[in-house]
């Protein structure tokens, strides 16, 4: 029988509370959740035959509740979907190896919570309030018209311009709400990850690690962002598992 | 106003948890993950996320989830 893994935590968190809080819970495949555990670590797992994983919506929203309540009274690093071992003992040598990783990433997110942010908007409008805001795109585009008026390509090689400027625009936009948002998350202590346009519509895509007791603070500064940004939409979630703070692959 | 921005409603979060228990997290390498029931979680992972990201967007113009799919 494999053993599904769900989430790494310290030792010094109290088992009896844990095994307290997983006695009322089932695994995945309906088998009770259980700690395995060294002097210095501890992992949440449950039995499991290989053909009782089915890899899908609702079995990954099992699999994540159960992490999420034990986030809710411990710090933990949360595992991703599917990660079976092969046996008990499996894992205590997994957890050997990986000592200094394990502790190293419970450190950094020690009584942290990971909060996500989307924003959105459209950006064809957006690209148009920007061309009709000020004179610094028809500046520039009539210093492009001068320096290629000799060119038969000239319409064409304008109009890309025009593009490729609009476009540079709408990055230097994304980039100010970016440096906005640091100076509220500068003030709340938070680790922050960005993406950028990563559709047409989701202009930012961002994660912050935070202390909890902070969390009403970050509601308020998306609030204010919210307020003086109308043509964006803000969506804040959380508080998730710090999902997106473990940067390591257990070997 | 905070209830409007944190937004933990059933649709957004059932897609943002979908993107992180699947994409996100520990990893523990070798066969065992890739050979789970003869799926390849991490493929499945990243359809899933896109997916997830182009009904998010959906979601955002105000089409519920049963209107979605």
């Amino acid at each position: 029988m494999e053993k599904m893994i769900y989430a790494l935590l310290s030792a010094n968190t109290d088992q009896k509370e844990v095994i307290s809080l997983l006695a009322g819970r089932k695994g995945l495949s309906g088998a009770d959740l259980y700690l395995v555990s060294t002097a210095e670590m501890a992992v949440v797992a449950c039995d499991i035959k290989r053909d009782d994983i089915i890899a899908n919506s609702y079995n990954a929203i099992e699999y994540a509740s159960v992490i999420e309540m034990l986030a809710q009274h411990f710090t933990l690093l949360p595992v991703r979907f599917g990660s079976v071992m092969e046996s008990t003992d499996a894992i205590l040598q997994m957890l050997e190896r990986n000592l200094d990783d394990i502790q190293q990433n419970l450190l950094k997110v020690e009584k942290k919570y990971e909060f996500g942010l989307k924003i959105f908007c459209d950006s064809e409008k957006l690209k148009a309030d920007l061309k009709a805001k000020p004179e610094a795109m028809s500046k520039k585009a009539e210093t492009a018209d001068q320096e290629i008026t000799q060119s038969i390509y000239r319409d064409w090689v304008n109009k890309k311009l025009k593009e490729h400027r609009l476009e540079e625009m709408l990055l230097t936009y994304v980039d100010s709400v970016i440096a906005e948002i640091k100076g509220h998350l500068c003030m709340l202590q938070a680790v922050s990850k960005f993406n950028k346009m990563k559709t047409s519509t989701m202009i930012i895509d961002a994660v912050f690690l935070l202390d909890m007791e902070r969390k009403d603070a970050l509601i308020g500064a998306v609030a204010d962002l919210q307020n003086q940004h109308s043509s964006l939409t803000f969506v804040l979630t959380g508080p998730w598992p710090p999902y997106n703070f473990v940067d390591f692959t257990v070997k | 106003m905070h209830d409007n921005i944190v937004d933990r409603s059933k649709d957004i979060s059932i897609l943002e948890a979908l993107d992180r228990v699947l994409n996100k997290g520990v990893i523990l390498t070798g066969d065992v993950v890739i050979s789970i029931a003869d799926i390849d979680l991490i493929y499945l992972g990243v359809k899933l996320m896109l997916s997830s990201v182009e009904t998010m967007e959906q979601l955002k113009s105000g089409r519920s989830i049963k209107e979605i799919q």
